[in-house]
């Protein structure tokens, strides 16, 4: 018998989240070239504030920030997302660097892991197979695109702006 | 832990605004145990320029300090977690359209696997329609999976 669902419950297969626990995650990818420092970065802080700023020259070298407050349940979706995708357990150490041709970095604090992964851009899964480690790298490129859907999702809707990238 | 050089600390907006060191909307630093750090990242220098620091655009809020959620540019959204993986908009559609017209709907895939992530966002034109979503369906199920509803967007920091 029913008496109504439990808002306090956790969700099935994700750990209990103690709301006390920092989250805080940070996307950059971005190069420097002849058109200048073309970058896409978006941060989302345990305060809730989103911050996105885009560079890129398809907007004709218009930087564009924008920044707003999610609620706690944005951010704990946001924080589900990180866990589940286990990214935390991956290391970069074998992971290709980034340089000036492109650099992607995913800085994250999970509970008691800070965790900063640096790597070039990756243009495509066939880039990950061939890599020296597929499998930390495919973790990783699909966290990013779960992330950056859910920001671009939030960006669009509030600011009615469509990310590029 | 970083500081962001490049910063215009004369703009009182961002004086306290490095990503990390804030004690207000940043990271808490634990007395007991240190965080593990790992990945190249931490060692790298911070490349940061002007354009990456400095002012970000904001909707101004009229009513300042009042807490509560945020108007977005042409309505207000909500946030829908534990969608089934296998739900379709036309799911949310039948769950949703009746506290309002439904203005625009993201219902994101989880590119792995091609399912459902878990979670959508829906405008309504007034604040009234969303709360009234959120007041009926939090709580409610929706393909056997207790969804939960909420605004997404709030009009200052979360208070811990």
């Amino acid at each position: 018998l029913e008496s109504g669902s439990s808002l306090t419950s956790p969700r099935p297969g994700s750990a209990a989240v103690a709301m006390g626990d920092d989250f805080y995650v940070r996307y950059y990818v971005g190069h420097k070239g002849k058109f200048g420092h073309e970058f896409l970065e978006f941060e989302l802080r345990p305060d809730g504030k989103l911050r996105y700023a885009n560079n890129s020259q398809y907007k004709h070298d218009t930087l564009i920030k924008k920044e707003m407050f999610v609620t706690k349940a944005v951010l704990a979706e946001a924080k589900r997302i990180v866990m589940t995708s286990e990214i935390s357990k991956e290391s970069d150490s074998t992971w290709p660097e980034g340089d000036r041709v492109g650099t992607q970095e995913l800085e994250i604090v999970l509970g008691d892991d800070h965790i900063t992964l640096s790597t070039t851009k990756i243009g495509s899964l066939l880039d990950v197979q061939s890599s020296k480690d597929p499998e930390g790298m495919r973790v990783f490129y699909y966290v990013v695109q779960d992330l950056k859907a859910l920001v671009f999702s939030l960006i669009n809707l509030h600011v009615k702006l469509r990310p590029i990238g | 832990v970083r500081v962001h050089p490049g910063e215009d600390e004369t703009q009182e907006h961002e004086m306290t605004d490095s990503m990390m060191m804030d004690s207000e909307g940043g990271v808490s630093q634990s007395t007991d145990a240190p965080r593990n750090r790992r990945g190249r990242g931490h060692d790298k220098e911070m490349d940061m320029d002007d354009d990456r620091g400095g002012r970000f655009e904001s909707i101004p809020e009229n009513d300042s300090g009042a807490p509560g959620p945020a108007k977005s540019v042409e309505g207000w959204i909500v946030l829908v977690t534990g969608v089934h993986e296998e739900a379709q908009e036309d799911d949310l559609h039948e769950h949703f359209a009746d506290y309002g017209e439904i203005r625009n709907m993201h219902l994101n895939l989880d590119r792995r696997t091609g399912f459902v992530k878990g979670y959508a966002l829906i405008e309504y034109e007034t604040k009234k329609e969303a709360q009234a979503a959120i007041d009926a369906a939090n709580g409610s199920s929706m393909l056997d999976q207790t969804l939960e509803v909420s605004f997404a967007f709030s009009k200052g920091p979360i208070n811990k």
